[in-house]
């Protein structure tokens, strides 16, 4: 009549290292292009935080008086301010195109009772709403109305 | 910290993506204008005198709301909170989670500081 086997039959004569690899992370895990373009993305963070600080600095010489917000207006003629403020253009758009093409992906199935639109519908909305604000500040700030 | 961060994580994730979706509309604008078309001369730098801008700044939609002060407050405040999470997503990714917990508490330390500066600049137009 057979018996269960010992549990350690199979087992090698002397303990070793297993058999199945530990994972590791391939030290290139940063060069495919879908996770560059991912960490792109992250990257863009450093920009936002930029910016931010820029603006607060801008509004505090709005406050001051007309000699700081001349004085601030004045420095962003910089070649430099102006090479930061088009990679910062570019990093938004970069952002806009990648978020609002994520953004109905990440809808859940229902809202309450009600279905979230089609994902074309919100990636469409999302647009609209995109372009239109911009539209509007600029055409503010420009001093092309009001 | 990593316990306090979890705890807020809402609250985060609400500011992150509000500085994303909100953010990155109202940037967009301000960034080519004010950052680009103004400096290099194709819109004339008299759209934004100090009288032209202070007005916009403090101006209110129907006597109600003071959708300049609005309008800066979120264009200041949400890109940090965007700023901040994303860093500390590009930390983990290059060094681990093992200091995340100091490393978020720091970056969305700087969020917060800088938000705080932003409201005082704004209501103190």
């Amino acid at each position: 009549m057979a018996g269960p086997a010992h549990p350690k039959a199979m087992a090698p004569p002397k303990p070793g290292r297993t058999r199945v690899a530990p994972p590791q992370m391939p030290s290139s895990w940063w060069s495919a292009r879908r996770i560059r373009t991912y960490l792109l993305f992250d990257a863009t963070g450093i920009i936002y935080l930029l910016i931010a600080f820029l603006g607060i600095r801008l509004i505090n010489a709005l406050g001051k008086g007309p000699e700081a917000w001349d004085a601030v207006m004045e420095s962003l003629r910089n070649p430099l301010y102006i090479a930061f403020h088009m990679l910062c253009l570019v990093s938004v758009v970069f952002v806009g195109v990648r978020f609002f093409r994520l953004f109905p992906k990440a809808q859940p199935p229902t809202i309450g009772p009600v279905k979230p639109p089609p994902a074309a519908v919100i990636h469409a909305m999302l647009y609209v709403a995109w372009i239109g604000t911009t539209a509007l500040v600029t055409a503010i700030l420009a001093g092309v109305i009001f | 910290m990593r316990a306090l961060l979890l705890k807020l994580e809402p609250i985060i994730w609400f500011m992150f993506g509000q500085g994303i979706l909100i953010g990155t509309m109202l940037l967009t604008g301000w960034i080519l204008v004010v950052g680009l078309l103004i400096p290099m001369g194709f819109v004339d730098a008299s759209a934004l005198s100090y009288e032209r801008a202070h007005g916009l700044a403090t101006s209110w939609l129907f006597g109600i709301l003071p959708i300049g002060q609005l309008f800066l407050a979120a264009l200041l405040v949400l890109p940090l909170w965007k700023g901040a999470h994303h860093i500390r997503s590009l930390l983990i990714d290059f060094g681990g989670g093992e200091r995340d917990g100091v490393v978020g508490g720091l970056l969305y330390g700087v969020a917060l500081v800088g938000s705080v500066m932003a409201i005082l600049a704004v209501v103190g137009l």
